[in-house]
């Protein structure tokens, strides 16, 4: 369970996030909509700390998130994965060594500096890799993928971490309708079949209302909607795009093809560990 | 929609932005120049301090001419390529006879050599460490970040020859002196090199090792060092080359390798045994300089095509 107790984050002389409370349980999918610049990525990143709450507090299962220091923050940014809108890979090592990054965090520091991951890695790696049918191109230079591609690298990357929540920070915005498709479905996958709690940023409400459970709408720093996708009425959504809602509408409208399969074709092989 | 065609004040657009393109044009106009009259005003004062006048060049002229002409070994057509004679001696004239000493000067030579190869790892390993340190978007804190780039200017500040003077006190005569002076200014000159190539590296993978609970160190090593490796490698290959010459110098102060043995000519002998180490040096420098050209070259095509 994560909890959010007046979280803020205040920038120079803009204040980005205002005070947030919400609590989300243990396994839902959330999707967090709403226009650019409405404080969607801060609140996101304030939860695995990339962004530095200026107050209030966050806690996951009554351990103090916002307190973590050192060793300990690292460890909690291990068990809240994250996929980024531009993947955030290493775009000149291999795909393997992408994914085996994920296991950092349980390494010591001559065996993370010399690059040694050992052969229970390996095969972990490949096993999470093959999930979302990317085995094939495990010893590939990265950058050589095409984005689709990169997104289904990283969220396997992110699986090896083993976390408890998995963190999407508009994870389909730089991609085609179907390759954004492939990587919906495998969140959605990883999210019912392993029961991890993902929290996501949807551009487009279309996608949200597909996928997720809850829907969180922000509109300058402030929730101003939580509730499911069928209370997600066209004037509620009207009243959180404000000036944007055409635009979010007819993107919906283009991406109609982003309806999810009833059994996700990524998602077959499980991750054993 | 607003009506782009007007602002607030009813003003033309296009004057409006003609006259702020004027008074900008007017601007630079003074600040050229002002620097333009700077510079000639520095031109003519080093020019008066250096007396640099074309009488005094013309005049040295032939006096170049005279040193090279004490130098020059002078060969005699019968002997040139003549072995040793009875009493194991190469006859006066001969090739063997200027170039008596070749194995000690091959020695030498050797030597230079590996001790610019030396300071080349030690300094690109200090100057990895330090450009890390120094580049603005990785230091772990500001504060650290200023003094290792005040560290970094010191180290490639002050001449080579300089650090050599004060370690051969330090550590006596020979090649270690000259591999620590030249390890410091190289691990200077490269770590400012190095750190420049940080700042232009992508954040992104930084931020994908930090998001995987990655320790500062990992995120320079999986998020930067990749991206940055072509580069650090052709700045230490290019390094190297420098750090032959530089190698060949230290040794006038006593630091190794074949400067002393150059000095030792020059100030005692004065006659043809300069041009004979002279010449294995400039044949040796061409040689590294080649080498690591196409070295180099080789590295950058093969980046160029991934």
């Amino acid at each position: 369970m994560l909890e959010f107790k007046g979280l803020t984050k205040q920038f120079r002389d803009t204040i980005a996030v205002k005070p947030a409370t919400l609590t989300i349980p243990d396994g839902q999918m959330v999707g967090i909509i709403g226009r650019s610049g409405a404080g969607k990525s801060t609140l996101l990143r304030m939860i695995n700390r990339l962004n530095e709450p200026s107050g209030g507090q966050m806690l996951f299962h009554g351990r103090d998130i916002t307190a973590l220091k050192g060793r300990e923050l690292r460890q909690w940014r291990n068990e809240c994965a994250m996929v980024f809108q531009q993947f955030n890979l290493v775009g000149r090592l291999d795909v393997l060594t992408n994914v085996m990054s994920g296991r950092l965090f349980h390494h010591g520091f001559i065996s993370s500096m010399a690059g040694m991951f050992s052969a229970k890695e390996r095969a972990f790696a490949i096993r999470a890799l093959d999930r979302l049918g990317m085995a094939h191109v495990a010893l590939q230079q990265t950058d050589t993928l095409s984005g689709g591609q990169m997104q289904r690298v990283a969220i396997a990357r992110a699986l090896v971490q083993e976390p408890r929540i998995m963190l999407a920070d508009e994870p389909i915005a730089s991609l085609d309708p179907l390759n954004a498709k492939v990587v919906m479905d495998a969140l959605r996958a990883i999210n019912q079949e392993d029961g991890l709690t993902v929290v996501c940023n949807l551009h487009t409400l279309d996608t949200a209302r597909q996928y997720c459970d809850r829907i969180i709408g922000m509109q300058d720093g402030v929730i101003v909607f939580d509730g499911t996708a069928k209370q997600l009425t066209d004037k509620a959504a009207r009243e959180i795009y404000g000036a944007e809602a055409e635009e979010a509408f007819s993107e919906a409208m283009t991406s109609t093809t982003l309806r999810p399969s009833d059994k996700p074709e990524a998602a077959t092989p499980r991750v054993v560990n | 929609m607003a009506d782009l065609s007007q602002n607030p004040g009813g003003q033309d657009p296009v004057a409006l932005f003609e006259r702020h393109r004027a008074q900008l044009i007017r601007d630079r106009m003074t600040a050229n120049i002002l620097l333009a009259v700077l510079f000639f005003a520095f031109l003519a004062w080093s020019i008066w301090i250096a007396n640099f006048t074309p009488e005094r060049l013309a005049q040295g002229v032939p006096r170049i001419f005279e040193y090279f002409g004490t130098v020059m070994p002078s060969f005699s057509m019968d002997v040139l390529l003549d072995g040793r004679n009875a009493e194991g001696r190469f006859p006066p004239g001969s090739i063997g006879f200027w170039y008596n000493d070749f194995w000690k000067y091959i020695t030498l030579i050797w030597e230079t050599i590996l001790m610019a190869l030396t300071a080349t790892l030690l300094g690109t390993g200090l100057a990895v460490i330090l450009s890390f340190l120094a580049a603005r978007n990785t230091t772990p804190h500001p504060v650290v970040g200023t003094f290792a780039r005040r560290f970094l200017e010191f180290c490639r500040g002050v001449p080579e020859i300089l650090f050599a003077l004060v370690l051969v006190f330090w550590v006596g005569i020979g090649p270690l002196a000259g591999v620590l002076a030249i390890t410091i200014h190289a691990a200077g000159a490269l770590g400012k090199l190095f750190s420049e190539v940080v700042e232009n590296a992508s954040m992104r993978p930084v931020d994908g090792m930090k998001a995987v609970g990655g320790s500062w160190f990992e995120q320079m090593r999986y998020g930067i060092l990749p991206q940055v490796m072509p580069n650090f490698t052709s700045y230490a290959l290019w390094r190297f080359e420098i750090n032959v010459r530089a190698s060949a110098v230290v040794g006038f102060v006593g630091a190794g390798g074949i400067g002393a043995e150059l000095s030792h000519v020059i100030s005692f002998f004065s006659d043809d045994r300069v041009t004979a180490v002279l010449l294995l040096v400039v044949l040796l420098v061409t040689a590294i300089d080649l080498l690591s050209e196409r070295a180099r070259h080789a590295l950058i095509g093969k980046e160029a095509l991934k």
